[in-house]
Order: structure tokens, then sequence, then C-alpha cells
């Protein structure tokens, strides 16, 4: 967890990402965040996102993206 | 011939009334209703304001905004969009700029409109849309047109660190929308998907398609983009047939795998302009949907979007290179070299455009328009107009042009166009910033700012955020103790180029 929070804290050091849980769908993080994000978190965690996992639910805090990031490990 | 982008709106409101002229995720509107409302807008403002004034518009991305727009047009005014959603201090200084008396805001922008440094009396959409429209009334303000009337003022990334306001004639933005409507042969069949800001310039065509040819246009939920597979299932949903999108747009689903899911099927047309289009992106469009009309565009704002487009006549490579390809109807393009002679065939030279799409200026700026639209240097004989563009390109053999990149240090970045001086100019704001370099790394997209001093990278990046829009706030920052100088003590930008492609 703290890995992510520390991805999460450089890309977007103005948000609170341990508050917030509509990042996505109250447009905190936008399309280019994602595009970002999604790539760093693929090299750090050596995990591949893929298009069905990019939905709101898996992105909307900190904790759904460590969730997620945790199911793709396990596979 | 036609005196204002109106005769366009009266004529397709009566041959459309009945028809969705625009749609978002909660609303639509015909093109009789959208008619009336502009209309109800327009007599409101014509009873308060004279014709041939500025109204700042600052509304949401839905169905209304296009007729706020509008409906100042119907006023014999013209409109400078204003993004809610950019930092205040921002919006403050396009309203420095454009010095309009009336702002027409929707409800949902009335908080923020008000925290505005605006002296202005600030107009609610939702309170006078009901206006009874006065005919009379606005028959005269539409007589006050002229085709070269100004029809809006879009603003742009600066060098010196204050926007320049762009100002478009109604007769350059109708050459351009039939110019490219032509190219991407547009009717009352199509219907776009917008994606871009309403208020930047290349929403012109989502908002003038309809209005010029009786199109449809959805407009997209800007969280939609970050959710690839919620983006096609509305474009199938709405049946859309043409996108022009910005070349990070087009990128975007590319990237994030979409194609392996689901595809627009109903795409007939995809024009992409904005940035140079790594054609690895493009394959994959063209792989899953090989009968779509490809478009590349290319052009500054202040020829009305465009100058010139590339239709992709076939399947590109990995590492094909887009040419930007033969001038639109009614513009002319052509080179010059630096000591403004014109540059042989083959050869590099400045891109250079004239004709009757040229913007009229720079609101409020003559030393800068001066500067920039200048007399035609190959022309002694008469008065021509001419807009350098600061690009550099070559014509081939078949007459088609080729982009070599920029002159200056102005760059493309998630389809947007920035002054890397303006990014140094607001980070030397920043307390505890010395000295800064901004460098952009094409190949990977990425905005760095090199600088010295104690500031931490937290506070230059938050401070960005509050008073520049997203896609102007470095993404990556850079510590140094001393920036490397080159004999002549300028910055050595190179040195910085290899740090980061290290």
């Amino acid at each position: 967890m703290d890995e992510l929070m520390q991805i999460l804290e450089e890309l977007r050091p103005d948000v609170d990402f341990a508050s917030e849980t509509a990042l996505i769908t109250d447009g905190v993080l936008d399309s280019f965040d994602i595009v970002a994000l999604v790539g760093e978190l693929n090299d750090a965690f050596d995990i591949e996102i893929k298009p069905n996992n990019l939905v709101p639910e898996n992105f909307n805090s900190a904790e759904a993206m460590m969730a997620l990031i945790e199911e793709l490990q396990d596979e | 011939m036609e005196t204002s982008i109106l005769n366009r709106l009266d004529r397709t409101a009566a041959a459309y009334a009945d028809k969705v002229m625009f749609k978002d995720d909660s609303a639509e509107i015909t093109f009789g209703d959208f008619d009336r409302l502009t209309k109800s807008v327009g007599t409101f403002l014509a009873k308060k304001i004279p014709a041939g004034a500025p109204v700042a518009v600052m509304s949401g991305r839905h169905v209304l905004t296009p007729a706020c727009f509008l409906g100042a047009v119907r006023a014999g005014c013209f409109y400078a969009p204003m993004d809610g959603d950019m930092p205040k201090a921002r919006l403050n200084q396009i309203i420095g700029v454009i010095k309009a008396d009336f702002m027409l805001v929707d409800r949902a922008h009335l908080e923020t409109a008000r925290s505005l440094d605006f002296a202005g009396e600030i107009i609610v959409f939702e309170d006078i849309r009901d206006t009874e429209p006065d005919e009379a009334l606005l028959a005269r303000r539409a007589a006050t047109l002229v085709c070269t009337s100004p029809l809006y003022v879009i603003f742009t990334s600066g060098s010196t660190g204050v926007p320049k306001g762009v100002i478009t004639s109604h007769q350059s933005l109708m050459c351009y929308i039939d110019a490219v409507g032509k190219v991407l042969s547009i009717d009352e069949h199509d219907i776009l998907g917008n994606q871009s800001p309403l208020d930047y310039i290349a929403a012109v065509r989502d908002i003038y398609f309809p209005v010029s040819f009786g199109a449809s246009t959805y407009i997209i939920p800007k969280n939609e983009f970050a959710v690839p597979t919620a983006l096609f299932e509305t474009l199938n949903r709405e049946k859309i047939t043409a996108l022009c999108w910005s070349v990070a747009g087009v990128e975007l689903p590319a990237k994030l795998g979409a194609f392996d899911v689901d595809k627009p099927a109903y795409l007939k047309k995809l024009c992409f302009s904005g940035s140079v289009m790594p054609c690895r992106y493009l394959k994959i469009w063209q792989q899953h949907l090989p009968d779509v009309l490809y478009v590349n565009q290319y052009g500054p704002t202040e020829a009305t979007a465009s100058c010139t487009y590339y239709v992709v006549p076939g399947q590109v490579d990995d590492d094909t290179v887009l040419p930007i390809g033969k001038p639109y109807d009614n513009y002319r393009v052509f080179l010059l070299n630096e000591d403004n002679t014109a540059t042989p065939a083959g050869q590099t030279g400045e891109i250079c455009v004239t004709g009757p799409v040229l913007a009229l200026g720079y609101y409020g700026n003559p030393e800068q328009t001066a500067k920039s639209f200048m007399q035609n240097p190959l022309n002694p004989d008469y008065r021509e107009l001419i807009y350098k563009t600061g690009d550099l390109g070559s014509l081939d053999e078949n007459g088609v042009l080729h982009f070599h990149g920029r002159k200056d240090r102005q760059i493309k970045h998630l389809g947007h166009r920035i002054e890397l001086g303006e990014i140094e100019e607001t980070a030397k704001k920043v307390d505890g910033v010395t000295d800064c370099c901004a460098i952009y790394l094409k190949e990977k997209a990425t905005l760095t700012l090199f600088y010295t001093g104690q500031a931490t990278s937290k506070e230059i990046v938050l401070y960005f955020r509050q008073n520049m829009p997203a896609f102007m706030v470095p993404r990556k920052l850079v510590c140094l103790d001393a920036l490397p100088t080159l004999p002549n003590g300028k910055t050595d930008m190179q040195a910085l180029n290899n740090y980061l492609k290290r």
C-alpha cells in the first residue's frame, strides 16, 4: 500500500488519496492521469491491467486500486 | 453570400426542426428548441448589450452551452468561452484580456463566476432561457453582422505568461467548416462524438457541423475517456459515425487496449489533429476498422484551426510518418526562408498561410497581432496578410506538405498548444524557485521542469494545479544545483534533453 500511495502522491500531489472515494466518478483523475497510472502500476507491481479492469469501481479510491492490484497479482 | 453563421442556423433550424441537434448523458435538444433558445438568450442580451460587444460564457459540458454561444451571436455580439474547471487565476487572466461587461453562465458555474475578478454583470442562463423572442429586435441585430465580424475569441498559451485571445470571424469559421465538411462528406445523417472541451478550438466542428449541415453531436462525458470500454459502448449506443478528435484522444483507447473488448461499429470517419500522430496507435484503429476514412489535419488556431489535411491512403506501419498533406479549400499555404524569400521545393522553410481563414488577430493586443500577421513579403503589389505559423515544413514533388517540427519553443502536449516559456514564467512565480527550464520529451509525451532553489517539487506542482490548466502542469520535476549553460550563458537545453533520455 505504501508503494501505491507513493506512486499516487507523485502523480498528483494535489489530491488527498487517503480520503478520496470518487476519483473517477467525480473526475478528480482525468484520462491522461489514468494512462500514466496504468503504466506505472503495471511496471511497479508486475501486473497487466486490462481494459475490462478500467472501470470506476476499481480506481475510485486507493483502497480499490490496491484490491485490484492484489487480485491481478494472484492470477 | 452568407453574412453570418446565423444564416445557417436559420436554415437548418427550419429544415430539421424535430431532429436531435445536441445530446449529452442526461439531455437532448432538437434543432427547433435550440434555435428558440438562442433567440431567447439573444433577445435578453440585445436589450442590455450593444451589438459588437464581447460576451464571456462559462458553461459546462452539456447541450445548453452551444445555445449560450449562439445566443450571444443572435444579439449581434461575439462570445469568449471559458472553461469553469480551469484554475481561478487562469480565468482571471482571460477576463483581464477580454474585458467583457457581461458574463453568461449556467447556474452550476454561478459560484465560480462570483469568485472571479469580474466587475461586470453576471447573467444566469436558467434565469433568461424563457425570455419571449423579439423577432424584430433580433433581425435588427443580425443585420449589424457582416461576414468579417468576430464570431468568437478563443484563448491559447502565450510565451509571456498571459494567454492570447485569437479572434475568429464568421467568414473564417464558415470557410473552414465547409472545407473540412467536404473532405469528411458530413451531412445530416452524421452523428459526431465530441471529445474536445466546448471552449476549445477543436470543438468548432462538433458545434458548427450541426449548425451548417444538420448533423447531430453527442457530447461525451469527460470521465468516459478514462474508462475505454464505456467510451466504445457510448459510441455504439449513440451510433456515432464521425469523430474529430485530438491525436491524444485517438491514442487513448488504443493505448488502454479498448479494441481487445469492443470496437465503434458505426464509425465511418475519423479526423485527428493537434499533434503528430504516432502511427503505432493509428495502426491499431486501422486493423480493427479498415473501412474508416482517416484524415490527418494540421494547422494553428490563427488560421481557424487548420491549414492542410492528408487522407491516409492505406494501412500504416509503426514507424510511418504521415505527411500533413494539401491545403483545404480557401487556404493558401506556402513556405518562406528565414530571409523572407520563397523556399524551393524539397527544402525546409517556415509554413505560412493566407486566405479568408486568417484570424482577425489577438484580442486587445495590436503589437503581437502586427508581429504575427504580416504583409506577404513575396507580394509588393497589394495588401495580403499572412500568418507565419512558426512550424517548419517541406513540399515534395507531388506538392504534398511534410511537417518538420517547430522553429521556437512551442509544443503540442495532450492535444493542447503550450509555450514552454509560459511554463517557466509560471514556475518562477513560486517562492523558492530561482531559475528553471521546461523541457518536453516528445517520445514519452512528458513535460519536465528543471529548477534550482529551495522549493519542493510538491510545492511547485501545487502552485501549477492552482493556477494553470491541467495540461500545463509538469509531470516530472528535477531539482538541480545549477542549470547547465552554453558558452554564451544561455541554458544548455540539449544537455537537459540528454539527461532525460539517459
